[in-house]
């Protein structure tokens, strides 16, 4: 029997030869860490006079702070800075946008890598074909002094898109679609693997976003099989092309193939307090918004702004509506500017804020009082993430989070 | 470690507990009061205070799943709950708590997770991967194999080499 892409990948990391063991030690390729995570491991990383195995391999960035917005959070944000600035990290990027974003704009990320973080969305460096996975604090203190850190070999769900992505859809609805099929542990402990077999190919922004969900369902990895969308994108990244492309084995053994035809998509929302709580659009009750959010390591993408700006040029928001957006890094900040987006935007009333975790996780600017609703583009409507116990969060994709602000609700007209 | 007795109250949930829920973003922090207080908090602002030390959480599937932020980790700590049963663990949740030397059990029958009542007395007997109610039924687990137990017996992973003392 074949292998799949995240067995090919743990193999070739692997560090010991005891195949038939429950959990096995590998080394990475890469480890990124952010502000909150990271400031929970100095006290103990400094204790043990410990060093970073590799510091040109490390991504740290302040995102949850920044630029922090009480002083308990700007001495975690100082505490992080010291901490990285001591163990001599090559790429502390300060303010320059949210990790998970800015390791998909590294060299650093590269198909067939094996790349930890201390954060769960760190699984989107899949959608160049890289098996990236979140953890917590102490794994990455142990990775990120010795390299190392300890795997399951997960089971592989082939995901097989075909058709045609439907103009008014992006990766938002699609893994939203996934989600509503699976449900949220129908993933769980498995590499998901997307195999794009639509024609055009999906967008490198569109599979970001579905990576970076892969999470919700569960997903240890989720990966896209690298292509010449993958290929086209490092190379116009690094300058040169990936060196290498793990693909799967023609008679790789899944424990489930889920196929999805895009053409016959719709817009889709999940409705609180669940991302898999999904509908389409068109099945909605009309429901009032509040706040519209564009922005978190799931959207804030160049095509999210774009979609958004094409929605609202030359048009007013709901004066009753807050629509808060923000880019999910500096560099797509500067070429939203550029395109125009930024103007467009302001111009038909929304805000920015700077690039950055934001509201998303219930920290930042933008947070949600009792009363709110939210449409967002973000990847979690648990309750109470967002703010209050009882704000309601929507999620979807950056196309109905516009037309839902410039409506001053939801509804199942909006397409 | 592994041949002792695990007792205490059960506090039951249900399935999809996530990370949000079991301690809210804005307790956030890295001072250890503010960590233990905001267990459950949004959830229910008294349980907290009514946790007592080896009290044992009961979850259906998918516990612990969302974010990895190990505050959530942290708090259960410093409430010094006992274990947790679950039908299933979300897996960053998993590895946090087995990295802290948090014992986390699944039920072989994955419905079992239904029988346990708020407020009753359970024993989990480690070794030999049984729970036991306050009625004396006795429900079985899921046996945890040998590379979770060495770090469970060692007290989590940062006692363990090159960290901890050498084997």
């Amino acid at each position: 029997m074949g292998k799949t892409l995240s067995d090919k990948v743990l193999d070739a990391h692997a560090l010991d030869d005891d195949e038939g063991a429950t959990h096995r030690r590998v080394r990475i390729d890469a480890l990124l860490g952010h502000d909150a995570t990271t400031a929970l491991i100095a006290d103990a990383f400094e204790e043990r006079n410990l060093k970073v195995w590799d510091t040109e391999r490390v991504i740290f960035t302040n995102d949850h702070f920044s630029p922090p917005a009480t002083a308990e959070r700007a001495d975690i944000s100082n505490r992080f800075l010291a901490f990285a600035r001591s163990c001599g990290v090559k790429h502390l990027m300060l303010d320059r946008g949210i990790c998970h974003q800015l390791l998909v704009e590294s060299p650093l990320c590269q198909p067939g890598g094996l790349i930890v973080g201390a954060d769960s969305h760190t699984i989107m460096g899949g959608g160049v074909g890289a098996c990236a996975t979140g953890m917590g604090s102490t794994d990455i203190l142990y990775a990120l002094a010795t390299g190392t850190t300890w795997m399951r070999w997960p089971q592989t769900i082939k995901v097989a898109l075909v058709g045609s992505m439907p103009a008014q859809c992006s990766g938002r609805d699609l893994i939203l679609s996934l989600l509503q099929q699976l449900g949220e542990s129908g993933g769980q402990y498995r590499s998901l693997e997307f195999h794009d077999l639509t024609e055009p190919r999906l967008s490198q922004d569109d599979r970001f976003a579905v990576s970076n969900m892969a999470v919700e369902l569960g997903g240890k990895f989720g990966v896209f099989v690298p292509d010449e969308v993958t290929a086209a994108y490092c190379e116009a990244r690094d300058g040169v092309a990936p060196s290498a492309m793990v693909l799967p084995d023609a008679d790789a053994s899944y424990e489930r193939v889920v196929t999805i035809d895009l053409s016959a998509m719709r817009p889709m929302v999940a409705k609180p307090w669940s991302p898999a709580n999904v509908v389409e659009v068109a099945e909605l009750e009309e429901v009032p918004i509040t706040v519209a959010f564009l922005g978190s390591c799931s959207s804030g993408r160049l095509s999210d702004l774009r979609e958004a700006a094409d929605e609202l040029r030359g048009f007013q928001i709901d004066p009753a509506v807050r629509f808060v957006v923000i880019p999910a890094s500096v560099e797509i900040f500067k070429a939203a500017l550029r395109a125009g987006y930024v103007e467009s935007l302001t111009e038909a009333g929304a805000i920015f804020n700077h690039s950055s975790c934001g509201p998303c996780g219930g920290i930042d600017k933008g947070v949600l009082g009792a009363t709110d609703v939210c449409v967002s583009t973000s990847n979690r409507n648990f309750r109470g993430r967002m703010g209050h116990w009882e704000s309601q969060t929507y999620l979807a994709s950056a196309r109905t989070v516009a037309r839902a602000a410039r409506r001053g609700r939801l509804a199942p007209d909006l397409y | 470690m592994s041949n002792d007795e695990i007792i205490g109250r059960a506090w039951v949930f249900g399935d999809d507990l996530n990370t949000d829920v079991i301690h809210p973003p804005e307790f956030f922090s890295l001072h250890p009061d503010k960590v233990k207080k905001g267990l459950f908090h949004k959830l229910d602002p008294d349980l907290q205070s009514k946790l007592k030390p080896g009290d044992i959480l009961v979850g259906g599937r998918n516990f612990g799943c969302g974010s990895s932020r190990e505050t959530s980790m942290r708090s259960l700590l410093l409430n010094e709950v006992g274990a947790i049963v679950a039908t299933s663990f979300a897996r960053i949740f998993f590895r946090n708590a087995t990295n802290n030397g948090l014992r986390c059990f699944t039920f072989e029958q994955s419905e079992d997770h239904l029988r346990i009542e708020p407020g009753e007395r359970l024993t989990i007997v480690v070794a030999a991967s049984k729970l036991r109610l306050e009625s004396g039924e006795v429900i079985g687990l899921t046996p945890t194999g040998p590379f979770i137990q060495r770090i469970w017996t060692a007290g989590g992973l940062l006692q363990m080499p090159p960290f901890g003392p050498q084997p």
